[in-house]
């Protein structure tokens, strides 16, 4: 069973959670960051189920928890890379490469479960849980390397949309959280280092979104940085 | 035609890009990450790692 802090995390965050679809609603802009809203309630369902298995089955070390919690988080992950490439079509729409993007998220899902099959194939466990748990490690390393192409490409088009640019830096500092943390748990070798760590980064992501779409509206643009253009 | 070659070369590069991240922080894991979608407490892993012995000529 969890303690009180990870108790106190667990609803902070799907508190969070359902702040930022609050927000998105007050600031209509639900529609428009639909696939973010969609990963975001999902998340906060999956979390009530969790919670409810949780205490049905007891504890954290339980089949049950144990199944629901890896195959509930590859769906969370799909849902999350859809909410990428859907910011990819945000900041790529101006450049009509509406349809590029389509055939590369589609070509790269396609190849990142094809991989995936190949490399559970083998296995003498159930297929479908090692698929499932693998395709949710490998998608979430793929929407890692997007991230960082995604804010690549915010630099190279010198993007100024406030909000965009404070979803994608959001997004970059989560997957990167997740990656130091999933390093520092290689390096040391101990579990207890990421018992907190990971969770409090779920936290994270749904409050920066929330913070962003409290405080910037769509029309709101980044100021040109003013050393850039200093006369001399 | 060449539109979605290079949509697919692309996509080549990023699933290797990926890949070969996943390997470098999950070398001692043996392939082994934690997903963490969502503020739910994270199973231990059934499997943990091997724990680190010092080699037999330090004893």
């Amino acid at each position: 069973m969890p303690g009180p802090i990870g108790l106190m995390i667990w609803f902070l965050g799907t508190a969070f959670e359902l702040t930022f679809v609050v927000c998105s609603l007050a600031r209509k802009s639900f529609l428009r960051y639909f696939f973010l809203n969609l990963y975001v309630l999902l998340s906060t369902t999956v979390s009530i189920g969790r919670f409810l298995i949780l205490f049905s089955y007891g504890g954290a070390e339980s089949d049950q928890y144990m199944y629901f919690y890896f195959y509930s988080d590859a769906l969370l992950t799909l849902a999350l890379y859809f909410a990428l490439i859907s910011l990819y079509s945000h900041i790529l729409g101006e450049l009509r490469a509406g349809e590029y993007v389509k055939w590369v998220a589609v070509f790269l899902l396609l190849g990142t479960a094809g991989f995936t099959y190949a490399v559970v194939a083998q296995s003498t466990q159930r297929l479908s849980t090692s698929f499932a748990y693998e395709l949710s490690q490998n998608l979430y390393f793929v929407g890692l390397v997007l991230t960082y192409i995604l804010w690549g490409a915010v630099l190279k088009l010198r993007e100024t949309r406030t909000r965009l640019v404070q979803i994608i830096l959001s997004l970059g500092l989560y997957f990167s959280g997740h990656a130091a943390s999933y390093a520092l748990m290689n390096f040391s070798g101990r579990y207890s280092l990421i018992q907190y760590l990971t969770p409090a980064l779920a936290c994270f992501l749904p409050l920066s979104w929330s913070v962003t779409m409290l405080r910037h509206s769509d029309e709101s643009r980044l100021a040109p940085a003013q050393l850039v253009a200093v006369p001399r | 035609m060449s539109r979605k070659l290079g949509a697919l070369v692309l996509a080549l590069g990023i699933l290797v890009g990926a890949m070969g991240i996943k390997t470098v922080l999950t070398a001692k894991m043996q392939g082994m990450a934690m997903m963490a979608n969502g503020p739910a407490p994270v199973p231990a892993p059934r499997y943990p790692p091997p724990k680190q012995t010092p080699p037999s000529s330090f004893n």
